[in-house]
């Protein structure tokens, strides 16, 4: 996800200045024009940084940050002062408060991008950790950070390591996958898992969340599907395994949807069950769609969920495409579809905002000429095209086979 | 997002959600629902009309409210979910789990 910066600032001309200058650098602005609505907004949803006009009525800078700084969520925000005063005495005293920058206008733009970077640069490490830091509590301390941060750059590798580099290959099969990560330690995940000669385990997951706590339960999840798929096994009986294995060992609010199956190369048939996962596209050579509903319930969150698996068949031709949601969720670039009349009885796909499985099978259809790899590339250029970026905001994940003719 | 809660007969609380629950957002959607369970209303409708997507941070909220709910004793459901938001729903299944209704009366019936 785009990391998010809130101005603050009672001069709306200089709003709007700063805005069109951070948006195109990919960051997410809201703004607020005066002290109080700051506060109320950083407290809602705290930002990654917020940049803060010094003299505003009523409520002034130096009172928002002290109120910023006293309130759980928000003490750890990073905050840059920008005012029209240079006097030394309200640099200092804005530092003393808990600023961590200081811009005095009139100021250059390339310099207000700069020193934006520069302090995000210093904080992410830390944002990183937060979940952790919530997790311990007061045990925490802050010599803990540094240590924690080389943990988390392991913790990335590690993970790094146990995703598969290339797409494995299969006699008959072709074969591409996609993953890309918005930060170091990624919560979605794919494997493939040999069984036997002719049968080969492939699964494509999203953890819940991100951050260190769903890499934490993916790695979980893929050495647990490792060790416990054995060909014998049905997909449900798997997946109902795996369900049980985090119902006990995590908290409700960690959970993971998945899709296993079991790709069979003698008879080109697909083996599966859906743990609450967006539905897997199934292309047929004579052009209809199909999608992989059948399974249960998201993994991990109810000790009470049941899987079911079902079967395909793969005609010559046909296409399979497995994803997350961080790619039908990709937002639009266009300001037109983000209308001021925003209208809530109509969906947000509806009016275009996000790209959506209708759009993804689309895209599907109309290239399903091309190789696997091919595809991939058409799929990544079109979400380029939709959202206007080529910055990745949130975790993708996407796996296509494609049954030779 | 913003959040209004009215509290309904019964000491149901009806907590009203407008905007996208996404990523960080999701907390204060938590911290909303578990603010009423803090004060002994465990009898929750969330009305989702007014919101245009979650993801799954938002469901992390839904289900972690849900069971606190059903440890007490108490219940959630859902009111008048939009096309989005009933598909993510259904993919995860959470509507076998959850119990959703169209209309604010439907929704505090079920608590009778």
């Amino acid at each position: 996800m785009a990391e998010t910066i809130l101005i603050v600032d009672d001069d709306l001309d200089i709003l709007e200045l700063l805005k069109m200058n951070l948006e195109p650098e990919g960051y997410n602005i809201r703004t607020a024009n005066d002290g109080e609505s700051a506060v109320r907004s950083a407290c809602e949803n705290p930002p990654d940084l917020i940049l803060l006009d010094v003299m505003m009525p009523h409520k002034d800078g130096f009172q928002v940050i002290e109120e910023l700084k006293n309130i759980k969520d928000t003490k750890n925000v990073p905050v840059i002062l920008v005012t029209a005063r240079g006097q030394t005495e309200d640099k200092v005293l804005g530092l003393d408060t808990g600023a961590d920058d200081y811009i005095t206008k009139p100021f250059d733009l390339r310099e207000v991008t700069a020193r934006v970077e520069a302090v995000l640069g210093r904080t992410r490490p830390i944002k990183y950790i937060n979940p952790l830091m919530h997790a311990m509590g007061d045990k925490f301390s802050e010599e803990g950070l540094q240590q924690l941060a080389g943990h988390l750059q392991a913790a990335a590798a590690i993970q790094k390591k146990l995703l598969p580099e290339q797409a494995p290959s299969f006699e008959g099969f072709d074969i591409a996958t996609l993953l890309q990560s918005s930060t170091s330690v990624s919560g979605d995940f794919y494997d493939f898992i040999p069984l036997s000669e002719t049968r080969i385990g492939l699964v494509l997951g999203d953890v819940k969340g991100n951050g260190i706590p769903a890499a934490l339960l993916m790695v979980m999840i893929r050495t647990a599907l490792r060790l416990l798929c054995h060909e014998e096994d049905t997909p449900a009986s798997i997946l109902k395994r795996i369900n049980d294995l985090v119902v006990r060992d995590t908290e409700a609010d960690l959970f993971a949807t998945m899709v296993y199956g079991i790709l069979d190369i003698t008879n080109s048939t697909f083996t599966y069950s859906n743990g609450g996962h967006c539905y897997p596209f199934h292309w047929k050579a004579t052009s209809e769609m199909g999608v992989l509903k059948t399974g249960g319930m998201l993994i991990g969150a109810f000790e009470e969920a049941t899987f079911s698996s079902d079967r395909c068949s793969l005609s010559p031709g046909d296409i399979l495409v497995f994803y997350t949601d961080g790619i039908t969720e990709t937002e639009t670039g266009s300001s037109e579809a983000f209308s001021k009349n925003e209208n809530a009885s109509t969906s947000a796909v509806e009016r275009n905002m996000f790209y959506g499985g209708d759009r993804l099978a689309t895209c599907i259809s109309k290239n399903a000429e091309l190789s696997a790899a091919a595809l991939c590339d058409s799929i990544v250029n079109d979400l380029t095209v939709f959202s206007g970026d080529t910055n990745t905001h949130d975790d993708r994940a996407l796996i296509i086979i494609k049954r030779n003719i | 997002m913003n959040f209004e809660t009215t509290i309904g007969k019964q000491n149901i609380s009806i907590l009203h959600v407008e905007g996208k629950i996404l990523g960080n957002a999701a907390d204060a959607f938590r911290r909303q629902m578990n603010e009423q369970l803090q004060t002994g209303r465990d009898r929750l409708v969330v009305d989702l009309m007014n919101v245009p997507l979650i993801d799954s941070s938002a469901l992390g909220a839904i289900v972690v409210t849900l069971k606190s709910c059903q440890r007490s004793g108490g219940k959630l459901v859902l009111l008048n979910p939009q096309k989005t938001v009933r598909e993510v729903l259904e993919v995860t299944q959470l509507n076998t789990v959850i119990e959703i209704y169209d209309t604010e009366e439907g929704a505090c019936a079920a608590f009778i």
